[in-house]
């Protein structure tokens, strides 16, 4: 007999997202790590005002959406309001790496023990599917890269995690939503992250491929597909740095 | 109030006050020339028990705000000319969700990167609603060291009562001179009052708190009537402004912070010459002090706007709060302090009939 799929309490209401989208496994995710780690009644969501945005109604604890761009200061702030809460960033890669940047490079540089959780999914998806420029890959066609990015006019795609495990944070890893076992992967890099914050072991970055088969324009199974062949060849999925950090 | 004063700069004052009135989280970006307030916040904030973090830039440290004030606590920045530019992004969010933060905005003069040294010509940027949208803020000038220190405690109570963010508009000139400046007394503020905050923990059947662009806990129609009644209840309830010597003038000067004080000089000269000069000086430059310019005496030939600006910025107002139906003129110093002389000398010229009206666009 099939176990019986239930969803976790922490989640109370359906998602807003698109069929196919990881944004939904991502948040199921949060807040199984959260339940299972008992943190549920300290947990701050701090979501951006893109795609993550669509979690703020799902999810009862107490929620923070603010500029775009700005998350990792807003949850730097609250979590120096209040040190022993358990508070997250789920945000985008335009909010994290492009208009909000500095936000993250400086969130690490004061290794602020928070747990921010990055969607890599190449595309900018709320606005309707403009390139990235940190994450869409050469080559790849979006409505402000119509005949696919072109590195000599848009540059190249970087991978964040190799710059943040430059800085003293306690960890930064990527994980990919392509199948069940890396989806289990990446489940244990967000309780990795939640711990840290547990034990104010320091700044946890984990960065998370996730499909967009809206703005991809793919099937979601194609999108999966994509994903595992092309993206993961640029944004590897592994563990970048691992210590824990100094108390 | 404490017994005694001491001797401090403007923008200590400001600093001291916000750590007196219960302010426990300061996040700002220097600039000159009120980095001052920045130094003292780093110096004496974790005495208080309280978070200081010197932001990456403005626009970060104003996010932080937004995290901060979201939970209750009592939230303050700081900056100047191109900074507080960059500040109108979070005044717009503050005010979306009603959150209660403190602002001060020391004004140095100029377009771009403009002077280092005082200026009254940022008077629109903090009187017309920060940043996208319609929303108001309560806009305080001091006129002192006194006032710094008065208006920044009394502004966390007021933040507090209207929920909107207050801004303490001052200027190079008083935020770096030194003056005699009792204190407030110290009070502690519990930032767990609120229903609307978020907190560090909670049971799992309590009620949630999303602080979003809107208050979520309301429809639109229920919210937009909530804020068209702040913003008339905080115009009708809080115009504020000091009346020197107006009850016999024949022309009054209308002035605020650095300018304010030279033009009492102004006044006193011009009145030892038989010159009847007074003066309104706001002390809310938003609400603009209408009520001020209600009452003003017969015989009276003009208003004087005296300002730090190029063209005339809170001309406008007072053409509005006249409703243009007192000539007014401007003197107009740009980046110069205006000098005492140059006042009453310009005033002679009114009554001789010798300036043209100020038009103002």
């Amino acid at each position: 007999m099939a176990a019986k799929m239930t969803k976790p309490e922490m989640i109370n209401q359906q998602v807003g997202w698109c069929p196919g989208c990881g944004h939904g496994i991502i948040q199921r995710l949060i807040a199984e790590c959260c339940e299972e780690l008992g943190l549920c009644e300290k947990t701050i969501q701090v979501v951006d005002i893109a795609c993550a945005y669509w979690s703020i109604d799902t999810l009862n604890c107490d929620g923070i959406a603010g500029p775009h761009g700005r998350c990792a200061a807003v949850a730097t702030a609250i979590k120096k309001v209040y040190p022993d809460s358990n508070v997250y960033v789920h945000a985008g890669d335009g909010c994290s790496y492009v208009i909000g940047l500095s936000e993250t490079c400086y969130a690490a540089q004061r290794n602020v023990p928070i747990t921010m959780i990055v969607v890599n999914n190449g595309i900018f998806g709320m606005t309707g599917g403009q390139m990235c420029p940190a994450t869409t890959l050469v080559g790849d066609k979006t409505v402000s890269s119509k005949k696919g990015r072109d590195d000599k006019v848009a540059g190249e795609p970087f991978d964040m995690l190799n710059i943040l495990q430059n800085y003293k944070i306690a960890y930064a890893a990527r994980g990919s939503l392509c199948d069940p076992k890396h989806i289990d992967q990446t489940k244990k890099m967000l309780k990795k992250g939640f711990e840290n914050q547990r034990d104010k072991k320091g700044f946890s970055i984990i960065e998370i491929l996730s499909p967009c088969p809206t703005n991809w324009k793919l099937s979601p199974a194609d999108a999966m597909k994509k994903m595992k062949e092309e993206n993961e060849k640029v944004f590897p999925v592994k563990v970048y740095v691992d210590n824990g950090g100094d108390e | 109030m404490s017994k005694g004063f001491q001797l401090m700069k403007g923008n200590e004052a400001i600093a001291e006050a916000a750590l007196r009135a219960g302010c426990r989280f300061y996040a700002g970006y220097p600039i000159t020339p009120q980095s001052e307030i920045l130094e003292y916040m780093s110096a004496n904030m974790a005495d208080r028990g309280g978070v200081f973090i010197q932001g990456e830039s403005e626009i970060a440290s104003m996010s932080m705000l937004w995290g901060a004030a979201a939970c209750g606590e009592r939230v303050m920045t700081s900056s100047s000319g191109p900074g507080y530019d960059l500040k109108q992004e979070g005044i717009s969010y503050l005010s979306s969700y009603n959150l209660p933060a403190v602002i001060i905005d020391v004004m140095r003069y100029g377009v771009g990167d403009g002077e280092i040294t005082e200026g009254q010509d940022s008077y629109w940027l903090a009187t017309r609603g920060g940043g996208h949208g319609d929303s108001r803020q309560l806009v305080l000038t001091p006129g002192s060291v006194q006032e710094c220190a008065e208006l920044t405690y009394e502004a966390f109570d007021l933040a507090e009562k209207y929920r909107t963010v207050v801004i303490i508009l001052s200027d190079g000139g008083i935020s770096q001179m030194i003056e005699k400046v009792v204190l407030p007394e110290p009070k502690e503020h519990d930032r767990s009052k609120f229903d609307w905050a978020i907190k560090g923990e909670k049971k799992k059947d309590e009620p949630k708190v999303k602080v979003t662009n809107l208050d979520r806990s309301m429809d639109y129609s229920a919210y937009d009537a909530m804020v068209r009644k702040k913003f008339s209840d905080m115009y009708h309830n809080e115009q504020r402004w000091e009346n020197f010597m107006t009850e016999d003038a024949e022309l009054i000067l209308v002035a605020y912070g650095i300018s304010s004080r030279i033009c009492k000089s102004a006044v006193r000269r011009a009145r030892e010459a038989g010159m009847k000069l007074g003066l309104i000086r706001p002390i809310t430059a938003w609400p603009y002090p209408k009520k001020a310019f209600e009452n003003l005496p017969e015989g009276l030939k003009g208003l004087v706007t005296v300002e730090m600006s190029l063209s005339s910025q809170m001309g406008l107002d007072i053409r509005l709060a006249t409703e243009y139906k007192v000539p007014l003129y401007g003197y107009l110093t740009s980046k110069y302090v205006p000098t005492t002389q140059g006042i009453v000398d310009f005033c002679k010229g009114v009554l001789a009939g010798d300036v043209k009206e100020l038009e103002v666009y």
